[in-house]
């Protein structure tokens, strides 16, 4: 007791109903904000998997690819060109398509796939395929199948345990499951195959050889990627353009964000539920100012300050802020690793994602508790007895 | 003499603006020293609280001057009205304790006002509880007390400072008459002890006698204490004229009779008013309270006598006026008879008074 009296706390403390249903709101406006955020962020994560699992210091693709899925064909002879600057180390040009996969067990049932194919040969997927699989997709009609594609596509994953092998069709055509890669779906992939460029002009016998999708250039170690893309540019014909691994992978997420409506609507929501905490923690708050309005006049009338009154609502919002946040980002964790299981999306809340919304928390609750106090400026204290 | 506690010189004060202002207060002129208990009745509506408020630095006047412990509060800053408010101790209508305290933090929110912590301040809290009869009830919440505990706890929230002045807004509003009583004198043990200047805002009668002075406020303006009470008197006895005609001769003939016999010979001792007391109680069957009226009045009729057979009992003028009315009433209907003539006459000679139409 000898120390100065904690008045916030002892309020909260006193009424706890009141202090269960503040903590409830809050703790829903958290998981909202939360569960909002970490769709968004995983739209973006999941979206530029291919980009950031391929290696490559530029990429070289069609002027009129506005994201990876319905990328547009150029002329390999547009990468082959590049062989001939001296920053150049290799090139990999990369066939991208999707094909029609039928289910193993249940061959009535078919599902679009995303293939990948290129020259095994080649630099670009060491980082998705090891050297046994770069082998094996070699021989015509096999394929390295990405175990996380969704379940839909049959228990490719089982069967691949008990068996070398899994037959299948891509766009009717006979082939075979030899091995697995892992990288998982996105808002615009529910699963892939990597293969030879070979055995992608197989599957897709009306693509041309010479048109590809993406060119995967490898630089000399220590040149600047920036410079030699200017270099590119200014000597190769303006048919294609050249971006660096941020610039790609940038103009997926613009795509998602900006051009389709799915980025917009998880931005809106992240909004909606940093609106709709501000709106519970301001009721909840201006409700408990209310009622303590003739507390608060007596402590002014006994000689405390505004101040003293305004220490008192942040200490009350600052511990609602801590009291809804951590059940909150509890809650959102269990959603998530549900929701990751079912979906195969990337729902894992990094520290900095947590550390942002408790300031988004914090933010709200102090926010709307100045808010809040604004009732009691407007009070005469003398109106009170 | 140092400066006074309070001063107060023509202050006004109003509410709203422009053809919706209402003025409450008018050129309310009056200062109160150290160690003086002033009670502040009235009517409600007639500025009581609006007063206590001036002086306890919670509004400003919009005229004239309000001094508390040499501070001007007219004009003065935020700052400096907070100064003033932490040196007063302020008694609230309904106590105003934080429910969410106990009642030993409630006390405790005043003293670390001033700063004070530790042993001190718990000695302090307990030593003012102890006092306010609360020494057992330090760890308790408002809400397990009675109205009177609260009003007590409010009052040593108001009283741990040692306050120089003591704003008291109705303590006794919301208790019975014992409690009422206990509080009240409370307030007056300790302001006595401290020398505090104490201002208790009021319109219960029953605790009027603790006061050294009544300010009695009508319409906003400070009105005589004899007019007010005259006004009082005269209102509740028409009351009783119109309601209970019977019961109202009866007490008026009984005081009249027991003024001219049971002081005819001018000595009345305590042990005698005692006895008169248990007779009018227990012979004539009268309440407690009607004994107390006709004795209060018979008691006035001979003070009235007596301070007449006192040259010096009346001032000249007020003499002068004195007889001089009675003439008057007595032409009221054209012309003085020898019975009015003859009265009048014995009044002035009983109460020493010279007759002017005398020779």
């Amino acid at each position: 007791m000898p120390t100065s009296i904690p008045l916030g706390w002892l309020q909260l403390k006193y009424q706890k109903l009141r202090l269960f249903a503040a903590t409830l709101g809050i703790t829903f406006a958290v998981i909202l904000i939360a569960v909002q955020m970490e769709f968004r962020e995983a739209l973006f994560v999941s979206a530029v998997r291919y980009h950031s699992a391929m290696e490559y210091n530029l990429v070289m693709l069609s002027p009129k690819t506005s994201y990876l899925i319905s990328s547009k064909q150029f002329p390999r002879n547009r990468l082959y060109q590049v062989l001939g600057f001296e920053e150049v180390e290799t090139v990999s040009p990369v066939y991208l398509q999707q094909g029609s996969w039928r289910n193993p067990v249940d061959p009535t049932r078919s599902r679009n796939i995303f293939v990948v194919g290129f020259d095994p040969d080649d630099d670009g997927f060491g980082g998705l395929l090891d050297a046994r699989q770069h082998q094996q997709i070699k021989i015509p009609d096999q394929l390295i199948f990405d175990r996380r594609s969704r379940p839909e596509y049959g228990p490719v994953v089982q069967m691949l345990d008990s068996s070398p092998f899994v037959d299948t069709e891509i766009n009717d055509r006979q082939l075979s499951v030899v091995g697995m890669y892992s990288l998982g779906t996105s808002f615009g992939l529910d699963g892939g195959v990597i293969s030879s460029d070979l055995n992608f002009l197989r599957m897709f016998p009306q693509r041309s050889k010479a048109a590809i999708n993406l060119g995967l250039i490898k630089l000399k170690p220590g040149v600047d990627a920036n410079r030699v893309r200017e270099k590119i540019l200014s000597q190769i014909p303006k048919d294609v353009s050249v971006l660096t691994p941020e610039e790609f992978k940038q103009l997926e997420v613009d795509h998602w964000n900006k051009t389709t409506p799915i980025g917009y609507i998880f931005t809106f929501g992240a909004i909606m539920g940093v609106v709709v905490g501000f709106i519970i923690v301001y009721q909840i708050l201006f409700a408990d100012v209310q009622d303590h309005l003739k507390e608060y006049a007596t402590l002014k009338a006994m000689g405390y300050t505004h101040g003293y009154l305004r220490k008192v609502v942040l200490q009350q919002s600052i511990i609602l802020a801590l009291l809804g946040f951590l059940p909150g980002i509890g809650v959102s964790m269990l959603i998530f690793s549900k929701a990751a299981e079912v979906t195969g999306l990337p729902l894992e809340m990094d520290i900095e994602a947590a550390l942002f919304i408790f300031g988004l928390t914090l933010f709200m609750c102090a926010g709307s508790g100045i808010l809040a106090l604004r009732k009691l400026r407007a009070v005469d204290p003398a109106e009170v007895f | 003499m140092a400066d006074p506690r309070i001063a107060l010189k023509d202050v006004s004060y109003h509410f709203g603006k422009g053809a919706l202002q209402k003025q409450i207060l008018f050129d309310i002129d009056t200062t109160i020293e150290a160690g003086e208990i002033v009670i502040l009745t009235g009517p409600s509506g007639s500025g009581k609280t609006t007063l206590l408020t001036l002086i306890g630095a919670l509004r400003s006047a919009q005229k004239g001057s309000v001094k508390v412990l040499g501070q001007e509060l007219n004009n003065a800053k935020e700052k400096e009205l907070i100064m003033v408010r932490r040196q007063i101790g302020y008694i609230f209508q309904s106590h105003n304790l934080m429910d969410s305290l106990t009642i030993s933090q409630n006390v405790q929110m005043a003293l670390q006002l001033d700063g004070i912590k530790g042993k001190e301040s718990q000695e302090r809290i307990s030593g003012v509880l102890e006092r306010v009869g609360l020494g057992d009830h330090l760890n308790k919440y408002p809400s397990g007390l009675s109205g009177g505990q609260k009003q007590r706890a409010g009052i040593a929230r108001a009283l741990v400072n040692r306050p120089r002045v003591i704003l008291a807004d109705e303590p006794t509003a919301s208790l019975d008459k014992q409690s009422g009583r206990d509080v009240v004198e409370l307030i007056q043990d300790l302001a006595r002890e401290d020398g505090a200047a104490v201002v208790l805002v009021t319109h219960d009668n029953r605790i009027l006698d603790v006061a050294d002075r009544i300010l009695h406020l009508e319409d906003g303006r400070i009105k005589s204490l004899s007019e007010a009470v005259s006004e009082d008197t005269s209102r509740m006895l028409n009351l009783l004229e119109k309601h209970d005609p019977n019961s109202a001769s009866y007490l008026a003939s009984f005081s009249f009779a027991l003024a001219r016999v049971a002081y005819a010979d001018n000595e009345v001792t305590e042990s005698e008013r005692i006895e008169m007391r248990r007779i009018l109680h227990e012979v004539a069957n009268l309440a407690p309270a009607e004994v107390e009226f006709i004795m209060e009045l018979s008691m006035m009729q001979k003070r009235a006598i007596s301070s007449g057979l006192n040259p010096q009992g009346m001032q000249a003028d007020r003499a002068e006026h004195f007889v001089e009315s009675l003439y008057a009433i007595a032409n009221a209907d054209g012309n003085v008879s020898p019975e009015e003539l003859h009265e009048i006459k014995t009044i002035a000679a009983e109460f020493g008074l010279s007759d002017p139409n005398s020779p």
